[in-house]
């Protein structure tokens, strides 16, 4: 990366951290940092806060009102954000759907769900797990038949984040059965509050609601709703499979958790957790340097394809053995939980102020190594394309 | 990431890759180098004498004196291939250690009688700094420089064995330390040669007032002791690179193992259990690469950032090469622990760099030091670009 790329990235960690000062709103911030659950006005907020300045979408071309930032901006924009301990980016319509829609979608589809992903109006969930297809995604069932101008839909998705709040479902469906499970797969666009829909909440381990069971019976489909051909759904999936890893790497968060349990006033002076930092610290140090290393050779022959897989692997299993030390040295207030106060009334039954908020991410974080393509299946990928295993 | 860089300095790099690349192939396979390895010397003055010729020898030299004027980034390619290629030769102490602290320290004169006989090979340079077994670098200098003689002990002196003369640390009457330079068969100076565990050899010093002249004019207080610290991190660094080229042509040799040992009726390779080891092996490669890469561009650009990057590079490097060594030894089973398979010497070399010039410990204990002084949250962002 040339001088001006880094010069130019400086200018926009300076700007962005101005706008964490000034922007973002105190009382989503205050809970960010605290690990805090936002309800759903709060996150549609957030969003609109960062597209006060463009930046929600700025990875998205100009054309389709982004600013055409690079893959390194976009890194430097949510490694700040993370490092301030900001919210969530919520994903589903800005990194995940919005750049299938505008990559394959029709001028219609364009029209019709950029805008509102861009003013965070419209509120975007991903229907891809079935109970019986998760790291074998293509092994989905749920079937989408062609009748007349519409499909219909019928069958079941798992571990739908915040479908409870979604206005819009993006939906691999199975339009035929090929020999190859991959190829009779679709990509469907289905309004939530289509008759037949049925969301029922799963309750995670830290007693919180995020995930979700979608119930699709009988749901009728405009035709018009399929993104790309019909049976082409497998090659968008993976276009956005790619974007969901990006290599973001989640440095930022990784950085403030870490911040956090340094700064924990009454273990100062204890050898054994020490020594447990400084390691953690050299990891993170060296997904730092890797995160740096894979932009730097984008385009530039040395890419070998799986450096995803590994930020992927190196960043989730680094935050939970952050955030496991972290609740080790919370000691009793680590296993004293009361999810009332996670959503901001009142302080936690023991430690400090965010002492709830931390044990919450621990339980959650052991997501981290299961989605969006498990620690087991990268591993399978790096040992397939890059070791030819 | 680096401005520094440019893209004539690049192509240099490229090109000298490339040389280094094809006359290792050629000249020194692991078969080519049993005979140097259980020769007399435990080193070839055949490839030495070809590295001369072919300039490496003369890398850090400056343009006009007939060198490449390399920095981090063009010794690497160099001492990556040390690493891969299991170099015996001294190319670490002389070539760059010791070339590095006449052309910080030497006089006008020094610098005119050694830096051509550096770069044709001629002298061979040692740096004799280690007074205790310890496996740090910054305990204090007991050697004492006094009215031109040296007197104290040395331990482990790198290539001390073969080294024509040596640049040995010691404490002058006021107590600063400073660097001398002590031919190697002075009365005074006794040298007991061995062999390091991956053959290469090194010597104990004793110095009983052999005759010495310091390295350079005395310069501003503690020159010596900053053009030291600076050796030892431009060791580190190096090492770093070191470790990379054996970890990488360990890594392809097993994973290649992986593929044509047959048990049970199918590779070995074949098995997942296998398969996502070799992934973390694989793994511990990139970020090996990575981290030596920001140690590179640290040493080069100093900034508060400097030791937390190069200490953080070296420990990590250290623990990831133990990992890497221990893994191949075990997936290639029985025939690991052969001496008669390069697997062992790559995993006796890479126990080897683990101690040079301070172990994992000794990094990750200034490491820690560092993260704790400069309060590593606020601008490691800056450094890494």
């Amino acid at each position: 990366m040339n001088a001006e790329t880094c010069e130019r990235a400086e200018r926009l960690r300076a700007e962005i951290r101005e706008f964490v000062r000034t922007a973002v709103p105190a009382d989503i911030l205050r809970k960010s940092s605290r690990h805090l659950m936002l309800d759903k006005e709060e996150y549609v907020r957030w969003m609109r806060a960062l597209q006060s300045r463009g930046w929600a979408v700025a990875h998205w071309p100009r054309e389709h009102g982004g600013l055409a930032w690079s893959a390194f901006e976009r890194f430097v924009f949510e490694d700040e954000l993370g490092r301030a301990g900001c919210p969530w980016v919520i994903p589903f319509g800005v990194k995940y759907v919005g750049p299938v829609i505008y990559t394959f979608g029709t001028e219609r589809q364009r029209r019709r769900f950029l805008p509102p992903i861009i003013t965070a109006e419209e509120w975007w969930a991903q229907g891809f797990s079935e109970p019986g297809a998760g790291s074998d995604l293509a092994a989905l069932r749920t079937s989408a038949v062609r009748t007349g101008d519409h499909y219909v839909v019928n069958g079941q998705k798992a571990w739908t984040t915040y479908a409870q709040w979604a206005d819009w479902l993006f939906c691999l469906v199975r339009t035929s059965r090929a020999e190859r499970p991959q190829s009779g797969i679709s990509f469907l666009l289905i309004d939530m509050r289509s008759p037949g829909v049925t969301v029922k909440p799963v309750r995670s381990m830290d007693m919180c609601h995020h995930v979700n069971e979608v119930w699709l019976q009988d749901v009728h489909v405009p035709v018009e709703n399929i993104v790309g051909e019909e049976g082409g759904g497998w090659k968008l999936a993976k276009f956005m499979l790619v974007n969901e890893r990006t290599y973001g790497s989640g440095l930022g968060e990784s950085r403030f958790a870490l911040e956090r349990l340094r700064a924990l006033p009454h273990r100062q002076g204890d050898a054994a957790l020490a020594q447990r930092i400084v390691e953690l610290e050299l990891r993170l140090l060296a997904l730092e340097c890797v995160s740096y290393q894979s932009l730097s050779d984008l385009g530039t022959g040395a890419e070998t394809g799986a450096e995803a897989s590994l930020l992927k692997i190196r960043a989730s299993e680094m935050y939970q053995d952050i955030l496991e030390a972290t609740v080790d040295a919370l000691g009793h207030a680590g296993v004293a939980y009361d999810p009332e106060t996670l959503h901001g009334e009142g302080p936690p039954p023991l430690g400090p102020d965010d002492a709830g908020g931390i044990l919450r991410y621990h339980l959650y974080s052991r997501a981290a190594t299961i989605y969006g393509g498990s620690t087991e299946i990268q591993r399978n990928i790096i040992a397939k394309s890059v070791l030819g295993l | 990431m680096n401005a520094a860089i440019d893209t004539t300095a690049d192509e240099t790099i490229a090109v000298l890759r490339d040389s280094i690349e094809r006359y290792t192939a050629e000249h020194y396979s692991f078969e080519q180098r049993w005979s140097a390895l259980r020769g007399a010397r435990g080193y070839s003055e055949r490839a030495w004498a070809d590295y001369a010729e072919m300039g490496w020898l003369a890398l850090r030299l400056p343009e006009e004196e007939g060198g490449m004027a390399a920095q981090a980034q063009g010794i690497a390619p160099l001492m990556q291939a040390v690493g891969a290629r299991l170099l015996l030769e001294p190319i670490l102490t002389s070539a760059i250690l010791c070339t590095g602290l006449v052309l910080k320290r030497a006089s006008d004169a020094q610098r005119a009688e050694m830096l051509p006989k550096l770069a044709d090979g001629s002298l061979k340079l040692a740096l004799a700094h280690q007074e205790t077994a310890s496996a740090t670098v910054t305990s204090p200098v007991a050697c004492e420089y006094r009215d031109g003689a040296l007197r104290g002990r040395k331990l482990a002196v790198l290539h001390g064995d073969c080294a024509v003369r040596y640049i040995v640390s010691a404490k002058d009457a006021t107590g600063r330390v400073v660097l001398c330079l002590v031919d190697a068969h002075p009365t005074g100076l006794a040298r007991h040669s061995f062999r390091l565990l991956d053959g290469r050899g090194a010597a104990n010093l004793e110095l009983d007032g052999a005759a010495a002249q310091a390295l350079g004019a005395p310069g501003p207080v503690d020159a010596d002791a900053a053009a030291l610290a600076e050796s030892f991190d431009e060791a580190a660094v190096a090492l770093c690179s070191e470790a990379l080229g054996a970890i990488s042509a360990l890594n392809a040799a097993t994973n290649q193992y992986l593929k044509v040992r047959r048990q049970f009726g199918k590779p070995i390779g074949a098995n997942q259990a296998l398969q996502h080891r070799m992934v973390e092996m694989y793994m511990l490669q990139q970020e090996v690469r990575a981290l030596s890469l920001a140690a590179q561009r640290a040493l080069i650009s100093p900034g508060v950032e400097r030791v937390r990057i190069i200490c953080g590079a070296r420990a990590f490097t250290c623990g990831a090469a133990r990992r890497v060594a221990s893994e191949a030894v075990q997936m290639h089973g029985g025939i690991g622990i052969t001496d008669e398979l390069d697997v062992s010497h790559y995993y006796r070399r890479l126990m080897v760099i683990g101690t040079l010039f301070g172990n994992r410990d000794f990094h990750l204990q200034r490491f820690a030091a560092a993260c704790e002084r400069d309060g590593v949250g606020s601008h490691e962002s800056k450094a890494r670009c």
